[in-house]
C-alpha cells in the first residue's frame, strides 16, 4: 500500500520571547491509502496541533520547528508555497473540526459555503457544482438536500451541521480527511451516526482518515491503527486490536483502565494521578510521563526512552521494554476499594 | 420585511413625541425673553406684552404645545419669531448643506478608516498596527476646531491659499461648492475616521480568531476571500453601529465646524436661534434633527437584518 501522509521527526514549537518550547516533539506517523488512523490523548497532549500543522493552520506564535510532513511521498507540506498549500487544502487534504456550531460562517447560506470549496479548486459551472452538492448531501443523509442548501447555519442542528462539514470536506474527493474531535460536541445518539457516516463515505471515496480524539471508544469504533500521544510525543503506536488487547505503555494502560465498562460496576474508575505537564514544565531530558508513572525508574528521569518494538508493528516508548524479555508488569488498579 | 419597517416607523412616534415635549419645555424654562431680544432693552412693558400676545406666549402651556403640534403634524412648522420666514423651508435648505458635508466627511472617513483598520487587524502588533492605532487615537482625541484652525493656517501661511468665503450651492457651481466643502469635510472626516478605524480593527481581529475563519482557510480560500468576503462582512455590525451614530449626529449639524467655515448648515441655524431665543425655530429644528437621527438608526437596523440572517424581521 502507498503512503498518503508521512510525518517524520516533527516538532511544533511555541515561540515565546524568542525562545522555542517544543510542544510537540519527534513525532512520527505514517498513514496509508484508505487507512483509518487515530490519534488519542488527553487535552494538552498536542494532538490537535499536530493535525493543524499538516495544513499549516497553526495559530499565531506556534510553528513547525523541525521535521517534515510528506504528502504522497513527494510534497513536503512544511515548506510548500502558500499557493500550493491553498491547492492542497480542501482538495487533497480536508478537515472537519470539533465544534460544528462555530465552524460555519453564520452569514452565508450552506450552498454558498459548500460551493466555495469547489470554486476555490477550479470548478466554474454552477450546474456542475449544484449537482455535486446534491449528490453528496443525499449521501450524508439529508432527506431534503435542496432545503438544506438554502438554509443558514443557525437553522440547522449540531448533527446536521457536522453532516454539512463532512459533505464539504469530501466534495473534492480528498486523499486524506483530518477529523479533529468530530463528535465531541455532539449528542451521544448522534455521535455514532456521524462516525458511521464518515466511515462509509471515506470508504466510498477512497479517502484515508486521520481521526483526532480523546475518546478511546471512538477509536475502537473507527480506526485501524492508533497512536497514543502524551505531552507532545507519541508514546505508543499499534493496530487498534493490539492496543486494546495488549497495551504496552504505562500511560496507555492507565488510559484503558480509566474507561467505564458496563460489565463491572463495582470497580471504582481509575484515574491517572496528576496532569499533563505544560510545555513550560517539560524538561528536555527523561521520559515525559515519568512524573505520573507508577513504574518510574531512575533511568526514566535521565534519558528519554527510545521507541521499542513490542510486537510486530507495535511500538512503545518506555524503558520497561528494555529489560529482560518477558518482564511483565501489572497496572496498579484500585481493587482494594471495591465494595 | 415591509411590516417590520412599518412597525419600526410606528415606534418612532413615541420617541419623537418625547423629544417634542422635552424641547418645548426646555425652551420655556431657560431664562431669556424673545420679546426682549427683539425689541431691545428700551421697549415699554406694554409693547413687550403685546409682542408676547402676538406670539401666543401668554396662553397656557398645553394650549401653546397643542397649537405648535397641530401645525407640525400638517408639516407647518410655523414662522420664525425674528424674521417672520417660514421655518420648514429654511430647515430643509440648511439641511442640504449639512447633508452634503456629512456625506463627503463620511466618505473620507470610511475610505481611510476601513482599509486601515483591516490592515492593522491583519498585521496585529506590527509597526503598521502600532502606527494605525496612534493615528486613530489622535483622530478621536484631537479637537475639531484645533485641526480646522491648523489646516487654515498652514494653507494660508505655507501655500498662500485660503478657501473661498461665502457659501455657494452645489447646483449653482459644483466646483466652487466642493472647494468650499472639502476642507471642513476633511476636518470632520478625520475625527470620524479615528473611531471607525478602532472599531474596524478590533472587530475584524475578533472575527479572525473565530473557528469558521479556520474552516474557510482549510477549504483553500485565498487570504483576500477570507478577509473581504467573510471577516469583513461579519465584522460589519459593530462598525455599522458606530457609523450610524456618527452619521446621525453629524446630520444634526456640526456646530463648531460650520461656524469656523461659515457654512449655513443646521448647526448654525440652531445656534443662532438659541442665542436669539427664537422658540419656534429651535423647537422645529430640534424636532427635525431628532427625526433624522432616529431615521438613520432605523436604516442601520434594517441593514443589520440584511447582513445577518440571524436577525429576523419579525
Amino acid at each position: 500500500m502507498t503512503n498518503v501522509l508521512e510525518i517524520k521527526d516533527l516538532s511544533i514549537d511555541l515561540i515565546k520571547n524568542k525562545e522555542r518550547l517544543h510542544i510537540v516533539n519527534n513525532l512520527n506517523l505514517t498513514i496509508m491509502k484508505k487507512q483509518k488512523y487515530g490519534i488519542v490523548g488527553e487535552s494538552g497532549s498536542g494532538k490537535s496541533l499536530t493535525s493543524l500543522s499538516i495544513l499549516n493552520l497553526l495559530p499565531e506564535g506556534i510553528e513547525v520547528g523541525n521535521g517534515h510532513i510528506l504528502l504522497n511521498n513527494d510534497t513536503n507540506l512544511v515548506n510548500v508555497s502558500k499557493k500550493d498549500m491553498r491547492h492542497i487544502r480542501g482538495n487533497e487534504i480536508s478537515m472537519i473540526f470539533q465544534e460544528p456550531m462555530t465552524a460555519l460562517d453564520p452569514l452565508f447560506t450552506i450552498e454558498h459555503q459548500v460551493s466555495e470549496v469547489l470554486k476555490f479548486h477550479g470548478e466554474t459551472s454552477k450546474k456542475e457544482m449544484h449537482n455535486k452538492m446534491m449528490t453528496l448531501f443525499e449521501q450524508v443523509g439529508f432527506a431534503r438536500p435542496k432545503q438544506i442548501l438554502k438554509s443558514y447555519p443557525h437553522q440547522l442542528s449540531g448533527g446536521m451541521r457536522q453532516r454539512v462539514m463532512i459533505a464539504m470536506a469530501l466534495i473534492c474527493k480528498p486523499k486524506l480527511l483530518i477529523a479533529d474531535e468530530p463528535t465531541t460536541a455532539l449528542d451521544v445518539t448522534i455521535q455514532a451516526q456521524i462516525l458511521d457516516l464518515m466511515n462509509e463515505l471515506t470508504e466510498y471515496y477512497d479517502t484515508s482518515i486521520l481521526l483526532i480524539t480523546h475518546d478511546l471508544g471512538v477509536i475502537a469504533e473507527t480506526c485501524e491503527r492508533v497512536a497514543v500521544m502524551y505531552a507532545g510525543t507519541v508514546v505508543e503506536e499499534a493496530s487498534v486490536k493490539d492496543l486494546f488487547d495488549h497495551p504496552a505503555h504505562p500511560y496507555t494502560k492507565g488510559l484503558l483502565s480509566s474507561v467505564k465498562s458496563l460489565g463491572d460496576r463495582t470497580k471504582k474508575l481509575y484515574a491517572i494521578p496528576g496532569n499533563v505537564p505544560s510545555p513550560v514544565e517539560l524538561k528536555d531530558a527523561g521520559c515525559r510521563f515519568a512524573s505520573r508513572c507508577p513504574f518510574v525508574m531512575d533511568i526514566c528521569r535521565e534519558k528519554e526512552p527510545e521507541l521499542f518494538s513490542v510486537q510486530d508493528r507495535h511500538y512503545s516508548k518506555c524503558w520497561l521494554h528494555d529489560m529482560e524479555e518477558g518482564s511483565t508488569y501489572e497496572y496498579a488498579t484500585t481493587d482494594s476499594e471495591s465494595s | 420585511m415591509f411590516t417590520y419597517v412599518i412597525r419600526r416607523i410606528l415606534m418612532l412616534v413615541p420617541v419623537l413625541f418625547g423629544v417634542s415635549v422635552l424641547i418645548f419645555l426646555v425652551m420655556r424654562i431657560i431664562p431669556g425673553d424673545v420679546a426682549q431680544t427683539i425689541l431691545g432693552t428700551d421697549a415699554t412693558p406694554e409693547a413687550l406684552q403685546q409682542l408676547r400676545e402676538d406670539f401666543g406666549l401668554n396662553l397656557p402651556l398645553h394650549i401653546q404645545y397643542f397649537n405648535w403640534m397641530s401645525g407640525v403634524l400638517t408639516l407647518d412648522f410655523g414662522e420664525s419669531m425674528r424674521t417672520g420666514k417660514e421655518i420648514l423651508p429654511d430647515i430643509l435648505s440648511r439641511f442640504t448643506v449639512t447633508f452634503e458635508l456629512t456625506l463627503i466627511s463620511a466618505l473620507i472617513a470610511w475610505i481611510i478608516a476601513i482599509p486601515m483598520g483591516i490592515i492593522a487587524a491583519m498585521k496585529r502588533n506590527s509597526n503598521t498596527d502600532f502606527g494605525v492605532r496612534i493615528v486613530s487615537l489622535l483622530g478621536v482625541s484631537f479637537p475639531n476646531f484645533a485641526l480646522a484652525t491648523i489646516i487654515i493656517l498652514v494653507l494660508a501661511l505655507v501655500f498662500s491659499y485660503s478657501p473661498p468665503v461665502g457659501y455657494v450651492g452645489f447646483f449653482e457651481d459644483p466646483f466652487k461648492n466642493l472647494e468650499i466643502m472639502i476642507i471642513p469635510a476633511i476636518v470632520m472626516g478625520t475625527s470620524m475616521a479615528g473611531a471607525v478605524m478602532r472599531m474596524t480593527r478590533s472587530s475584524v481581529l475578533e472575527i479572525l480568531m473565530q473557528d469558521f475563519i479556520r474552516t474557510i482557510r482549510a477549504k483553500g480560500a485565498k487570504e483576500r476571500v477570507v478577509i473581504f468576503q467573510h471577516a469583513l462582512k461579519n465584522a460589519m455590525i459593530p462598525i455599522l453601529t458606530i457609523i450610524g451614530l456618527q452619521v446621525g449626529t453629524l446630520l444634526g449639524g456640526a456646530v463648531i465646524v460650520e461656524q469656523i467655515f461659515s457654512l449655513p448648515g443646521l448647526g448654525q441655524l440652531v445656534l443662532t436661534a438659541i442665542n436669539q431665543r427664537d422658540f419656534m425655530v429651535v423647537q422645529g429644528s430640534v424636532l427635525f434633527i431628532a427625526f433624522i437621527f432616529v431615521l438613520v438608526n432605523l436604516l442601520i437596523d434594517i441593514l443589520y437584518a440584511y447582513i445577518d440572517p440571524r436577525i429576523s424581521y419579525k
